[in-house]
């Protein structure tokens, strides 16, 4: 047998085996994946979260509106929008509610870790951390109105 | 046999994208007082033997934009290029780490292939100690402070000092003219709970220092 035909035959045995696989087992998970063993000091799994919480959203105020988590606040930082603002409603509710989970896009996005620096820095929270997987772990979820 | 082989790596290869090289994958920049962006250049080439083409560059928020010099998104072996990042600093404050993701053509595209950090150093030209007073509820209501500090280049002085609490009384001190200030607060009583919000007017030039924002807090019964 030459080597063309080798290559064929380990090819073929290949894709059969991968064919087979994704039969039985599905198609690969696509969705994100929370390991409470390596997250971040500060990060949360969603599975943790233990209700009642403050939600704070980090993105853009046009994302909030669309498909925000219901209940969440607002607080980002783009320069158009009133830190003061935010910084008074959410110390109003952190009364009531004094354990925060900040969440923005993705896994990417930074920003929810810089809020939720601001609201420790109030000094009216008992524990704020930022959701691992962000928005679309929620999505995810279905914790979004319309998301599965 | 051995073209077997050759051709067996090659394939694999193939299945796993070389990444670019970049003698420096973290950035450090100090932003200006008076910035509004910031702006951090990453310098690569690729050492592989194989063109390396980008799928995507991400900056992870709206606040970043990223971009290749002259949109090129495939690199021949050897060539080097340059990735520049804009940071729009807003309301951020502090250090910043910002990251960027790079995906490469053949590689999972649920993860970065490679990722670069801009660190932004933001000065902090007002800082407010604490930022929250908080009396327990039914507490002797003794009188607290908060000490207020300017470092920017300029000192910046406290214009006025307004909150539309009727259980707070306040009164700002001037410990250094443009540099320190301390604001005492007393609670009339705390037998009702509540939050108060104290307004503290700047003439700083950079808006986002102009207003500043301290509260004082009564928690209900129970509460922290």
């Amino acid at each position: 047998m030459n080597s063309f035909l080798q290559l064929t035959a380990v090819v073929g045995i290949s894709a059969l085996g991968a064919g087979g696989t994704y039969l039985i087992k599905g198609p690969p998970v696509r969705t994100l994946v929370c390991d409470p063993a390596r997250l971040k000091p500060d990060e949360v799994c969603l599975s943790q979260v233990t209700e009642p919480v403050l939600w704070i959203d980090a993105r853009l105020r046009r994302e909030w509106e669309m498909d925000g988590l219901p209940g969440s606040l607002l607080w980002n930082t783009d320069p158009k929008e009133d830190l003061a603002i935010f910084e008074a409603t959410v110390a109003e509710r952190l009364l009531e509610t004094p354990r925060v989970v900040v969440y923005c896009g993705d896994e990417s996005c930074g920003i929810s870790r810089q809020v939720a620096d601001r609201i420790r820095a109030l000094g009216l929270a008992e524990e704020v951390k930022v959701l691992h997987g962000g928005w679309r772990t929620l999505s995810e979820a279905g914790r979004i109105k319309g998301s599965n | 046999m051995k073209i077997f082989v050759v051709l067996w790596f090659a394939l694999a290869g193939m299945l796993c994208g070389a990444g670019l090289t970049f003698p420096e994958p973290l950035k450090e920049i100090s932003a200006g007082v008076e910035a509004t962006t910031v702006t951090a250049e990453f310098d690569f080439k690729n050492e592989t033997a194989e063109p390396v083409s980008l799928t995507k560059i991400d900056g992870g928020c709206a606040c970043m934009s990223v971009k290749t010099s002259g949109g090129q998104m495939k690199f021949e072996p050897g060539e080097s290029g340059k990735i520049q990042a804009v940071f729009e600093v807003g309301n951020f404050s502090g250090t910043v780490d910002k990251v960027i993701g790079l995906w490469l053509a053949g590689n999972s595209s649920d993860e970065p292939s490679q990722q670069l950090t801009v660190r932004v150093h933001i000065p902090v030209l007002v800082t407010l100690e604490p930022k929250t007073l908080k009396w327990p509820y039914q507490s002797e209501p003794v009188t607290q402070k908060i000490q207020i500090r300017m470092s920017g280049p300029k000192p910046i002085k406290i214009l006025s000092v307004s909150s539309a609490s009727k259980i707070f009384k306040y009164e700002l001190k001037t410990v250094e003219e443009g540099s320190h200030y301390e604001l005492s607060i007393t609670p009339d009583h705390t037998t009702t709970p509540g939050l108060a919000v104290f307004r503290i007017e700047t003439d700083s030039d950079s808006p986002k220092h102009k207003i500043q924002q301290v509260f004082a807090v009564i928690p209900r019964a129970g509460k922290p």
